[in-house]
């Protein structure tokens, strides 16, 4: 995340100015192409300087966009290769991998030349050789490669045990018949004591047999990678970590074990046992704790990747992050925080990734952001995917805040529903909308006002969008809502937003009062048709479908009614209605009476509201209209049958569900490309099940026994050494060293400091002893390796 | 299987630069390039193709106006923050070898070396090698290729471009031409790349020599504040990294301590302070974490030339500041400028009022500041001066007296539906509106911006429909003048309009109010503030010593004393953020 062209880029504030000025900046070398001929000329040349120019020429147009043909160039440039300068070597070996496809029969040509360099007395050659060697390919060489590797494991230069490891990866890529071999030379380097091989051999392992292969292979050196990890480059500790979280799943089970509660003291137990889950419910059911019950060499794990956490790669700190929400996310999870929203510092495209991830975490763990809440603030200078993240992460930690935050939150969304971008407008009012859910009414009323008072605005969109979210709110809970629905149909007056006003409409169908025969909602009805005409089509069909639902009730609450009467004395209707009515209030029954009375004399208000809106509907330009007019005509042209119907339009409608968007990735994992993408993509990045109690392997296949034994006796003094006295030592005693070498004890002392801070918490002799085993041990091989 | 399969780099008009296939068959670059432009503007940095056979997740960044793909197909797509660093790693490597800023014709001119960059930087996939200064020991870069580069490279003024001087990464362009006055770097007797032993330090190549041993810390804070509409700031953050340049022979072990510069204070012994100020921090591989942990100090053998030895964030308003805190606190933060909108005023509502404003800060302000300049800024005194252990000689323009504000620009971004912006009155400095950005643009000269502020008022012009009404009203305004004249009597004209305010009291602020209603749409909901100052950080930081230990340190002769220089720079690059 810190990289260093950005810091530049901020530093240098005239850079446009610069890039106009270096853009007639005259290129290094005149690109004067030279025709093919003397090209040749150049690489036959005796000079080394007319060489490296032939190559570099040979490079460019391999590169050059169009590529121009090279394939001529490759016996002259392989020729070359018997050339002493060394400077010439990493062309022609470029060139060589480039081509060797292409033409392997003339690839097969340098293959001894480059067999002789495995042996150069320079490690760097080797090294480089064998790189090529396993990077050329053609399949027939494999055995070949396979012997060279053999021969670099047991390297005494660390650079090529180094590139030994790397190119397992290419001998089995090139031949997987090879595989049993490349397995053994990977046992043998994984357990190298130079941490940079071990990095590079953790990498080649999760290449060559993936991550949930051969675990019998990272057994013996399991408590040294841990205590390595450290000191591994990023891309290693890439690796382990991502290897160690599967290695964790399948091989430690997930113990628990219940602890009784000490209930007078129980505060105090807390705050003692940290680690103990955060589980309030389950606490006040039962009389127990439960508790986490960590293999040692799990721990081992989870604490020697803390200080991963300041790296400055955030693929490292994220991968960190993985392994504790998917380890032990209650003791250590809560360490990852800080540093993932350090991830919010990094550039825009890494920044987009993080929130994603962080909002995958933030689903599981909201409370665990609730600090950082002003990190999530939007600014207007981001891009739009950026800001619906940050809603969500807002919404999702809303619950958790004090009633400050809230506000500040609350506030937030509300500037940015007036903002005249109509994404974040409809972003930031569903995001409301989320908040609205909240189990405590007071939040819940005080969005649902927030949004009511959005309705008055004159932005069609906000009024829309706020429009629908209070439709998802009311039916949610519509008891509550009752007399919010009539308010909501006085609007219809001067709303103009039509989607709005479709919402509104419905709701009155749904909400307003069916269920009493003529509420609200006949009402509606009647002035909305006054203005059918000048209604836009969703509205239209809202409308009608309010009609439908009027007339229904209607005709329900009749068919009840002849039907009471039939069964008291089969009357008139009359006195049917009153009976009727007694099931209402007396108010009620009182308007109903007087309405009855007239309903005698003429045809029903309701019957005629209903074949105008069906008349209305046959002359609407929309045959989607027209269509559904028909389709309502059809259910509702026989009175007395309206079960049909009453299935149809009056059916309970599901609660709708307005989860958090994100809510569809919450089973991809943590860091992959699918939670970025949103869609499954065919990968084999899922973490394996906990392994079941009794099925694990013995924990004693992770003794390093040997080692114990080998050195049992060296390191008892050095034991309780600091870095700095260790310093001293070396210093004292190994004066005539080369530079390098010193370093490397240097470098050894200062690593162990590292580690030592690692584990520190673990706070076994054990461990302490293997570990400066592990460094005097390295100390020594590492001399015997650099003086040579 | 997280393998990157390969790496292709296209110049700012999206022709195709390079491409480098490290493993398998990825879909070529004349295929990736057309999706990925059918995307909207601001692309997404993976984006998944799955119509493609095999379907392919790209990973994309943008780097000095090149865009770097990584295609992925495998089986397993991969993390995709492990591609996405990975192409940063590359574009710093890159950046390392052919000088910042990175351009498409230093890319086109040095293929050799790219592609070498490129085999290194990753071996048949697996990323091995991320550290761009250990692969200066492995590039073969040939004799004279850096001599070639230097003499060409060279551009206008002090402000150069780092490019391979001193074989690393060279002098900052910060400074600017009249700044600081570094002793003339040496140039490093240049070696064959290829040493027979592999440097023992990951992250330092071997055998480093230079003829003048210079060590650099540049401190660079990004702002990101944003204040409520009230004027209170809701959140402020600066975002600090600190680059440093080292050129020392041999192998350095350096020990740089930091202050807080009063922060933080009794929050017990000063590496708690300073822990309590830098908040999650991030560190180079080279930073020794048990030092940092225990003492507060970052102990370190460098790599060589430049790199980003660490990042973390400050928390300005502090983590207990209430959230209720009052307008002043925006002072409290003790940034050079401020600014505020108010919006809605006018006869019409359809003018807004921009202030840029010095925040008079009650402790260090109205000091003799002879110059106009940050008299707030300058009465800390102590803010931007070197700390004692330094040599003196290196002061710059901007850096011991006081601090230097520049660059201020005020961006006010307008709905899409303003059509024109009809008046434009600063009272200082330029302001232009752009249509195509849809924002105003204010830049103030800082040396006109004074105690006093400055003013930007604006007004604006809606869609045409909305203008109807006002087109009817200048056409009542039309004729009842005409009228007025014709009947010679403006006395009577002005009564009788004295006369029908009266009388229509009521109704014509109703009109101003839907007036006003209409024109609010049309405000801007935010604006945004960019400045740099020179030798000053927001979060107070100072280096107090950056010293280097010759007993640890190899290869150097014991009295060699290298030079030290040390830079502060604050920069808002939009990062101020006010919401109206």
């Amino acid at each position: 995340m810190e990289s260093l062209s950005r810091i530049s880029s901020l530093l240098e504030t005239a850079r446009d100015l610069t890039l106009e000025a270096s853009a007639s900046l005259p290129s290094r070398r005149p690109i004067k192409p030279l025709p093919p001929v003397q090209i040749k000329k150049l690489l036959d040349s005796r000079s080394e300087r007319d060489v490296l120019d032939g190559l570099r020429r040979v490079i460019a147009m391999q590169y050059a966009q169009p590529p121009q043909p090279t394939l001529t160039f490759f016996p002259a440039v392989l020729k070359t290769l018997s050339n002493p300068y060394p400077s010439t070597r990493p062309l022609v070996y470029n060139y060589l991998i480039h081509h060797a496809e292409l033409d392997p029969d003339t690839a097969l040509l340098s293959i001894n030349t480059v067999q002789k360099s495995l042996s150069d007395q320079n490690p760097r050659v080797r090294a480089m050789a064998l790189k090529t060697m396993a990077g050329i390919r053609v399949p027939v060489i494999s055995q070949i490669v396979s012997l060279a590797i053999k021969k670099g494991v047991s390297d005494l230069s660390p650079l090529v045990r180094k590139a030994a490891a790397l190119a397992c990866v290419k001998c089995v890529r090139l031949d997987e018949t090879t595989r049993p071999q490349v397995e053994e030379y990977l046992a043998v380097l994984l357990g190298d004591k130079q941490y940079y091989v071990a990095g590079a051999a953790v990498q080649a392992f999760v290449e060559v047999c993936g991550t949930d292969g051969k675990l019998e292979m990272i057994h013996p050196c399991y408590r040294r990678l841990c205590r390595m990890v450290v000191d591994m480059d990023e891309w290693g500790q890439l690796a382990w970590l991502r290897l160690g979280t599967v290695y964790a799943r399948r091989c430690f089970p997930r113990r628990t074990k219940r602890t009784k509660r000490v209930q007078t003291r129980e505060q105090q137990a807390k705050d003692f046992y940290e680690d103990l889950e955060p589980r309030e419910e389950e606490e006040q059911e039962t009389e127990y704790d439960e508790q986490e019950v960590m293999d040692q060499d799990l721990t081992l794990f989870l604490t020697s990747i803390q200080p991963l956490l300041q790296s400055r790669n955030s693929a490292v700190i994220l991968a960190v992050t993985k392994a504790y929400l998917y380890l032990s996310p209650a003791t250590y999870l809560q360490h990852a925080i800080g540093p993932l929203i350090a991830l919010l510092r990094s550039p825009q495209d890494i920044q987009q990734v993080a929130l994603h991830n962080i909002v995958q975490v933030c689903l599981v763990h909201p409370q665990h952001f609730v600090p950082y809440q002003r990190h999530f603030l939007l600014k207007s200078t981001e891009p739009s995917d950026i800001r619906g993240l940050k809603l969500e992460i807002l919404t999702l930690i809303f619950p958790f805040c004090s009633k400050e935050i809230q506000n500040l939150v609350l506030a937030e969304l509300e500037h940015f529903s007036r903002s005249p971008d109509p994404s974040l407008v409809r972003e930031s009012v569903r995001a409301i909308g989320r908040c609205a859910q909240s189990p405590n009414i007071a939040t819940s009323r005080r969005c649902m006002t927030l949004l009511l008072n959005q309705i008055h605005s004159s932005d069609h969109n906000l009024v829309g969008e706020a429009m629908e979210v209070i439709r998802h709110l009311i039916q949610r809970t519509p008891n509550e809502h009752r007399k919010t629905v009539v308010r909501l149909a006085k609007n219809l007056d001067h709303l103009t937003s039509p989607t709005a006003r479709a919402s509104i409409v419905w709701l009155v169908g749904e909400f307003a009062g069916l269920d009493i025969g003529e509420g609200v909602a006949a009402d509606v009805l009647r002035i909305l048709l006054k203005g059918y005409v000048g209604e836009e089509e969703g509205v239209r069909a809202q409308i009608m479908l309010l009609a439908a639902k009027v007339y229904l009730g209607w005709l329900n609450s009749r068919k009840n009614t002849n039907g009471n009467d039939g069964a008291v004395d089969g009357g008139n209707a009359d006195t049917g209605l009153i009976s009727s009515g007694t099931n209402d209030d007396g108010e009620d029954r009182g308007f109903r009476e007087e309405r009855a009375v007239s309903e005698i004399e003429k045809p029903q208000p309701i019957e005629l509201l209903w074949q105008h809106t069906l008349l209305l509907a046959r002359y609407t330009p929309s045959y989607h209209l027209r269509d559904r007019a028909r389709l309502y005509r059809a259910l509702l042209s026989t009175p007395s049958s309206t079960e049909l119907a009453s299935l149809l339009l009056l059916a309970p409608k599901p609660v709708p569900q307005a989860p958090s968007p994100s809510e569809a990735r919450r089973d991809y994992l943590l860091g992959s490309t699918s939670l970025i993408v949103g869609e499954g993509l065919r990968s084999v990045d899922s973490l394996p099940d906990w392994i079941e109690e009794g099925k694990e392997p013995d924990s004693g296949v992770r003794d390093e026994g040997e080692v114990r034994q080998e050195y049992g006796g060296k390191v008892e003094g050095a034991k309780e050494v600091s870095a700095g006295q260790r310093l001293d030592e070396v210093l004292a005693t190994k004066k005539g060293k080369t530079l390098d070498a010193w370093l490397n004890d240097e470098e050894e002392s200062e690593d162990e400091s590292g580690s030592e801070d690692a584990t520190s918490e673990e706070g076994t002799e054990g461990s302490s002893d293997e570990e400066s085993e592990y460094e005097s041990e390295s100390d020594d091989d590492e001399q015997a390796g650099l003086v040579r | 299987m997280s393998a990157i399969e390969a790496v292709y780099i296209f110049d700012e008009h999206n022709n195709l630069l390079l491409s480098h296939t490290y493993t398998g068959r990825p879909s070529p670059p004349s295929v990736l390039l057309p999706l990925y432009l059918q995307h909207a503007a601001p692309r997404s940095s993976v984006l998944y193709f799955p119509a493609l056979n095999p379907s392919t997740v790209l990973y994309s960044i943008i780097q000095d106006n090149l865009l770097f793909f990584s295609p992925s197909s495998g089986t397993d797509t991969g993390e995709p923050l492990l591609v996405l660093e990975f192409l940063h790693r590359v574009a710093d490597a890159l950046e390392e070898f052919l000088g910042s800023p990175l351009l498409a014709s230093k890319i086109a001119g040095n293929y050799d070396v790219v592609a070498q960059i490129l085999a290194e930087i990753a071996d048949a996939g697996v990323v091995c090698q991320g550290e761009a200064n250990a692969l200066r020991d492995v590039v073969e870069t040939g004799p004279g290729v850096l001599n070639n580069l230097l003499g060409k490279v060279g551009l206008p003024g002090n402000a150069s471009v780092p490019g391979l001087s001193g074989g690393g990464g060279g002098s900052l362009g910060i400074g600017g031409s009249g700044g600081l006055q570094r002793p003339g770097s040496g140039i490093s007797s240049l070696q064959p790349a290829q040493t027979a032993q592999g440097s023992a330090i990951p992250w330092r190549r071997s055998n480093v020599r230079h003829t003048s041993n210079e060590l650099y810390v540049d401190i660079v804070e990004t702002l990101s504040v944003t204040l409520a509409p009230s004027g209170r700031p809701l959140a402020a953050f600066a975002y600090g990294s600190i680059a440093f340049t080292s050129k020392v022979s041999g192998v350095p072990d350096l020990l740089l301590s930091l202050s807080t510069g009063g922060k933080g204070a009794g929050m017990g012994h000063r590496g708690d302070q300073l822990r309590s100020v830098m908040e999650r921090t991030v560190f180079h591989p080279c930073v020794r974490l048990a030092r940092w942990k225990s003492e507060g100090v970052l102990s370190f053998v460098p790599p060589d030339g430049r790199f980003a030895l660490c990042g973390y964030e400050v928390e300005l308003l502090g983590a207990d500041t209430p959230l209720t805190a009052g307008k002043n606190a925006y002072s409290s933060l003790g940034l050079p400028a401020g600014v505020e909108v108010t919006t809605g005023l006018g006869t019409s509502g359809n003018d807004f009022e921009v202030r840029l404003t010095q925040p008079t800060n009650a402790g260090g302000a109205g000091s003799a500041a002879a110059a106009s300049l940050q008299s707030n800024l300058g009465g800390g005194g102590g803010l931007g001066s070197r700390p004692s252990s330094f040599r003196a000689g290196a002061a710059g323009s901007g850096d011991s007296k006081g601090p230097s504000l520049e660059n201020l620009v005020v961006r006010v971004p307008l709905p899409t539906a303003v059509r024109n912006v009809t008046e434009l009155r600063p009272s200082k400095g330029e302001a232009h509106w752009s249509p195509v950005d849809g924002c105003v643009e204010w830049k103030v000269a800082a040396k006109d911006f004074g105690p006093m502020g400055a003013v930007l008022r604006c007004t604006i012009q809606g869609p045409l429909a909305a203008d109807s009404d006002d087109a009817g009203a200048v056409m009542n305004g039309l004729t009842a003048t005409t009228y007025d004249y014709n009947d010679d009597e403006p006395s009577a004209y002005q009564a009788s309009e004295k006369t029908e305010k009266h009388s229509n009291g009521v109704s014509v602020p109703v009109s101003r109010e839907a007036k006003v209603a209409k024109s609010r749409e049309l405000m801007p909901t935010s604006s945004t503030l960019s400045f740099g100052v020179k030798g000053w950080l927001a979060s107070g930081l100072k280096v107090e010593s950056l010293l280097l230990d010759n007993k640890k340190s190899r290869g150097l002769g014991q009295e060699v004393k290298p030079y030290k220089g040390v830079k502060y720079l604050t920069v808002s690059r939009e990062g101020i953020e006010v919401r109206c």
